[in-house]
């Protein structure tokens, strides 16, 4: 945090400023948030609050409303489908944040070397599903997966394994959907992971070589403490986003098969299209608590050593 | 200005030593077969992550239903724009082009100018209420969005603004990640050189366009293709609240014509659909894409530039 100091010992013993400040400085931070403020009390606080609100009643989109106190919330906590739309979320994070946790370190540790070739090639290669349109991602990973007609079957065929019903099958939607999420973010995590390896200081690597640590021990020792914080960053923005997760599973697969693919998200969407409002509200604020509790959890496991 | 504390152990830094900076020495023994195999795995990783996108390109442009019945040949002399002829005449995507280039403009705009604006004010001022309204764009940033939709939906019919511009560009024009990123940007640039821009005279205002936004060139402009990202491809919010024909953004003409894929269209195929569809997706990625590649050193050095510090 920034204390600021006074205007008067800033000015010194010179006098007034050159130019009078049109804005005095105690007036300027309000000024400066306005605008920001308008648009997000507006659209953000409001909707935030009616939202809020709106979980205590039993509204259904037109008349009026019965104040229901907690019930919703018992509701919620006592279905199977909503624990089990978390199941489905713990799963996929299970299957996404793991894997490109470590696949993101490794990526970013092997584009930091300056002996590999070809850098700006792959951060650009690795950054394109991640600038692609996501409804044009989710048509191309539909049809690329379709049962009978899809690329990969095809290939399964070349090497003669049986066909999978990759979108069709409970079994596997969740590993596809995981492997969707995966193939459109991992960019983006390496890029953020490489912001924290190049602010690693080389002297601590040559220290650690002329102390005959291995790469490996390397690795181990020096990367990974050093960017725990970006490694936090990315396991906290990368929860929040595995729990929130609504447009992959509303596009490719809408829940199914048999609700295997039913998030966290998609499921309080569920509530909203069956018009009833109030239950996904209530629904919102219990992943908001979850999403809340499991950020602090992370934030407190790798923050031990601070 | 991503600083670290990393304990510098013994000695000081030779010019020498910065130029190794990014490779830590290898033992040499282990080192060729090391680099082969790490060039190796990045080159398949990176194929198998350019494939699906090349692949919807490159289909684009068979015939329909040999997308269907051999997605994996390719025959050079069946290439056909049949494709992309049938989805001009079928969907309104030009149209959708407009749409999605005015609510990027000015949208855009919005979020790149008050943004780091008000970003500034909580990083650097102190103020009554100023970590209250910042606690608060912390939850939002918490918050499923889709659940803001239902009361944002009766917030627009209570205002008229369902189909129209101001539905697309007001909600969401500074989102909390933009927010919550600068503030953590501007919050590096040291105080005294603001207050040295004081001392000369400068405007609280005249600081913000003179010095701030300069010094975090890098960084605005990771902001300004992720913000441009963001909006080109935001699809949930255009469907709910300016889905006419006439308001259609071009992720909402993409998501209309991926419905017909469930074949639910009076008189066309799967087949036909498919390949409209693939031409649609691909002449949507593909301006997205050319502005990434143009613009992609900028982007990766802004995130660079302006991630949390190791």
């Amino acid at each position: 945090m920034s204390t600021l100091v006074s205007p008067e010992r800033v000015r010194g013993g010179q006098g007034r400023p050159l130019l009078r400040p049109w804005l005095p400085r105690k007036v300027a931070p309000y000024v400066f948030v306005l605008p920001f403020v308008a648009i997000f009390v507006a659209f953000s606080v409001y909707p935030m609050l009616f939202t809020l609100r709106l979980s205590f009643t039993d509204w259904r989109g037109s008349g009026a409303a019965t104040w229901v106190g907690w019930d919703n919330y018992a509701y919620l906590l006592g279905n199977d489908m909503f624990w089990g739309s978390l199941a489905n979320s713990a799963v996929l994070w299970l299957m996404i944040v793991p894997v490109q946790v470590v696949l993101g370190l490794l990526v970013a540790v092997l584009l930091n070397n300056a002996k590999i070739r070809m850098r700006s090639f792959y951060r650009i290669a690795f950054l394109v599903p991640f600038v692609t349109p996501l409804v044009a991602v989710a048509q191309i990973w539909v049809v690329v997966f379709d049962q009978e007609f899809g690329a990969v079957n095809g290939l399964l065929d070349l090497v003669g394994l049986p066909d999978v019903g990759w979108l069709t099958t409970s079994a596997w939607a969740k590993p596809t959907l995981a492997l969707l999420f995966l193939w459109k973010t991992t960019g983006f995590i390496v890029i953020i992971l490489l912001s924290g390896l190049q602010s690693i200081d080389a002297s601590v690597y040559e220290a650690a070589s002329i102390d005959g640590a291995s790469r490996t021990r390397q690795l181990w020792s020096i990367t990974v403490p050093l960017v725990r914080r970006t490694l936090m960053f990315s396991v906290v923005l990368q929860t929040l986003a595995v729990f929130q997760m609504f447009a992959e599973p509303f596009v490719v697969t809408d829940g199914g098969p048999y609700n295997s693919t039913t998030t966290a998200g998609l499921h309080l969407y569920e509530h909203i299209t069956r018009g009833d409002l109030g239950t996904g509200a209530a629904n919102s604020f219990l992943l908001v608590v979850v999403v809340m509790g499991l950020s602090l959890l992370f934030v407190r496991f790798l923050r031990t050593e601070d | 200005m991503t600083t670290t504390h990393a304990p510098t152990p013994s000695g000081t830094r030779s010019a020498r030593t910065r130029v190794a900076a990014t490779r830590p020495p290898r033992p040499s023994p282990r080192g060729l077969p090391a680099a082969v195999g790490s060039q190796a795995f990045l080159l398949l990783l990176a194929l198998a992550f350019l494939a699906p996108v090349a692949w919807a390109l490159v289909s684009a442009f068979k015939p329909a239903t040999q997308i269907i019945s051999d997605p994996l040949g390719l025959d050079l002399t069946a290439l056909t724009l049949e494709n992309y002829r049938r989805m001009f005449a079928d969907v309104p995507i030009g149209q959708g082009f407009l749409n999605t280039a005015v609510v990027l403009v000015t949208k855009g705009t919005i979020t790149l100018f008050c943004a780091p604006l008000a970003a500034y004010a909580f990083a650097k001022y102190r103020f009554p209420g100023r970590d209250l309204l910042f606690g608060t764009v912390l939850i939002t940033l918490m918050l499923p969005t889709i659940v803001l939709i239902i009361p944002l939906l009766l917030e627009m019919k209570a205002l008229g603004w369902v189909n129209t511009y101001q539905a697309l560009v007001l909600p969401g024009a500074v989102d909390a990640f933009a927010i919550f990123w600068m503030r953590q940007v501007i919050a590096d640039v040291p105080d005294e050189l603001l207050d040295a821009a004081r001392v000369d005279g400068c405007g609280e205002f005249g600081i913000f366009t003179r010095i701030v936004l300069p010094v975090i060139r890098p960084a605005l402009a990771g902001l300004a293709v992720l913000t441009v990202m963001n909006i080109y491809n935001d699809f949930v919010w255009p469907v709910v609240a300016a889905s006419s024909e006439r308001m259609a953004t071009l992720q909402v003409v993409l998501s209309t014509l991926a419905q017909n894929i469930t074949g639910n269209r009076v008189g066309a195929d799967y087949a036909t659909v498919t390949g409209e569809l693939l031409a649609a997706a691909s002449i949507a990625l593909v301006p997205l894409l050319v502005v990434f590649i143009a613009l992609q050193r900028h982007f990766i050095n802004g995130i660079l530039a302006g991630s949390v510090k190791g």
